[in-house]
């Protein structure tokens, strides 16, 4: 039944760029990267139960990277592989800024590790916009239009990182690693005492989770020829993917992608055509206080809603 | 650098740090009570600046009155706040406590601060900024100018601050707060009566924070969006300090204060938010039961 239901939505994936418009196109883009960073987040926060709220980081600071590593000219020797090496600067850089900020971030845990996922996107966003000579501060940077990527192609990588985030995802709770992962997210005193290293494990799964969306990140910019750290790295980037999970069902593979699909709607809804007098983000605001007030654990999340033995 | 910038960027660094430990400790006692991460404590700290701002700057009330108006909206505000964001997790496990009400108070710092800059922009300028000003010169102090405003920055602060102290130290209620926030069952199981602890934590906190949100904006301009940002610098100092603790709140407030200032000074003022956020890092990684607290067991 999901097999066909997932088979079902890539063939109209794959039927939207022949049937549907420019702006349809555009907007079903948006969502895969979206849907992305959510299948992304829930890889901590589903199966580890790490709120975090930084996954938009990832996402812009690759997006960063690899605009700059094109505009600089290193790469002008590799002919047409340059936009391919620039992306994958980019994700390596985001890597290894995930792998460093593994060491302060998993000292917390909670609503402390959350905050502090938080404060890594600020400082981040305090170190583009105070650099100008590199990232063009506030006024963002431009894309070399000969690096441009075409909407249609953009779209397919898109579409490619989602299947490639959920197949993660999926094999991910397959592993010895998500064993590991859930064995630490159920207690971490028992997980530490059947010897896991736990540090290790959540560095691992932290670095794990910042590659598809750096890469997600790397099309966007390329695609959008401008970016700046509203469009990069805005705060929606970083709440979209924790509503998407939630309301889809953290810790299933299906629910980012299902959640994702009903808060782009939303999205567009807002944007686009119902003109209301408050703007977009007061509405999420107001999801994610109602999704904490009823029910913490997540919307669809049938299966936490065991009751969990007292500890 | 002359002995006169040395002593206005010392100036300046106590009493924005004055700032900070108060909006701090604030932040720290309602957590250790309640155990609600209140992450739109910075947001009630530019509600309150930008309340100032429209009452006494756009609308031209004076002083007075706009510090009785201020006090009943927050009044109303703090109470409003308890009662539907912090009383309907009191019966929940802590931890459970603490990402629901991550959730919940994010949501509502968000939106907030999304409709507040809205309508600020639509109504009332289109850059929305919270600054004040305060009709004070500069005090000549043994041959030495300093900024009036300063020097009331700090005196409000460490009045705030020490009211906060008394009614801690001195009242029934305040040793009831103190109760619940060493040990939550023993307090209870003496009588103390956990709801009306936590609407005095919520309803004076939520009043020192935006004290504290009115002092800054006569320092520096605020945005709508400040809010998260500064609910950051509070939670660095209870890192630093640890929580409930007022002297280890006093000494991270005025560590930050400076160091901003300073840095501010030297580096330019785009890169003082970065001061605090690189504290709250180094900390993590080097001393993560904080610089001032021991290590709990």
């Amino acid at each position: 039944m999901i097999r066909a239901l997932g088979v079902l939505a890539v063939l109209v994936a794959l039927a939207i760029p022949v049937l549907g418009t420019r702006d349809l196109v555009t907007a079903t883009f948006f969502t895969f990267l979206y849907i992305v960073l959510a299948l992304n987040y829930d890889i901590l926060g589903g199966f580890l139960g790490y709120m975090n709220l930084g996954q938009g980081a990832f996402f812009g600071l690759a997006a960063y990277v690899t605009v700059i590593l094109l505009n600089s000219g290193w790469l002008d020797g590799l002919g047409r592989g340059d936009m391919v090496a620039a992306a994958v600067g980019g994700a390596a850089a985001t890597a290894a800024v995930a792998f460093v900020f593994a060491y302060p971030l998993f000292r917390l845990s909670g609503a402390y590790f959350a905050m502090a996922t938080f404060a890594m996107v600020l400082l981040t966003r305090h170190f583009i916009l105070n650099l100008p000579a590199l990232t063009g501060g506030s006024y963002g940077i431009y894309v070399n239009p000969r690096h441009f990527l075409s909407l249609y192609l953009a779209y397919f990588l898109a579409l490619g990182l989602l299947l490639g985030s959920a197949a993660l995802n999926r094999a991910l709770a397959r592993s010895r690693l998500g064993l590991a992962v859930t064995a630490i997210r159920e207690s971490e005193p028992a997980a530490a005492a059947i010897g896991l290293d736990l540090f290790r494990v959540k560095r691992r799964v932290l670095v794990l989770s910042a590659v598809p969306s750096a890469l997600a990140g790397a099309v966007f910019g390329l695609q959008a020829g401008y970016i700046d750290v509203d469009a990069a790295m805005g705060v929606d980037k970083t709440l979209l993917p924790v509503i998407m999970a939630l309301m889809g069902g953290s810790g299933l593979v299906a629910g980012p992608v299902v959640g994702g699909l009903l808060i782009r709607a939303l999205d567009v809804l807002l944007k686009n055509y119902l003109h209301l007098a408050v703007p977009a983000l007061a509405v999420y605001g107001l999801i994610l206080l109602g999704i904490g007030l009823l029910m913490p654990q997540g919307v669809l999340n049938v299966r936490r809603l065991r009751p969990r033995p007292a500890r | 650098m002359t002995l006169q910038t040395v002593l206005d960027l010392l100036l300046g660094g106590i009493s924005l740090g004055g700032i900070y430990a108060l909006v701090a400790f604030a932040l720290s006692l309602s957590l250790a009570t309640t155990h609600v991460l209140n992450v739109a404590h910075g947001s009630f700290m530019v509600l309150g600046a930008a309340l100032a701002t429209l009452l006494v700057q756009v609308a031209g009330v004076g002083w007075p009155l706009a510090a009785v108006l201020l006090l009943v909206s927050f009044v109303v505000l703090g109470l409003g706040f308890e009662a539907a964001f912090v009383r309907p997790f009191a019966a929940r496990s802590p931890e459970e406590i603490l990402v629901g009400s991550i959730l919940v108070t994010f949501g509502f710092a968000l939106a907030v601060e999304a409709l507040l800059g809205y309508y600020w922009a639509r109504l009332v300028d289109p850059q929305p900024s919270f600054s004040l000003t305060f009709p004070l010169a500069r005090v000549t102090l043994g041959g030495f100018a300093v900024s009036g405003t300063r020097l009331l920055i700090l005196v409000v602060a460490t009045g705030a601050i020490t009211a906060f102290h008394v009614f801690l130290r001195r009242s029934a209620l305040g040793r009831a707060v103190r109760a619940v926030a060493q040990n939550y069952a023993a307090a209870v199981i003496l009588g103390v009566n956990p709801r009306l602890v936590s609407r005095a934590i919520y309803l004076t906190g939520i009043l020192a924070t935006a004290t504290g949100g009115v002092l800054l904006a006569l320092a520096i301009p605020l945005e709508p969006y400040s809010g998260l940002r500064l609910t950051l610098v509070a939670m660095t100092i209870v890192v630093i300090g640890g929580v409930g603790n007022l002297p280890g709140a006093l000494f991270g407030g005025g560590l930050l204060g400076v160091a901003e200032v300073i840095t501010a000074y030297a580096l330019g003022s785009v890169w003082a938010p970065v001061v605090s956020l690189l504290v709250f890092f180094t900390v993590l990684v080097i001393r993560p039961e904080g610089l001032w607290g021991r290590r709990r067991a």
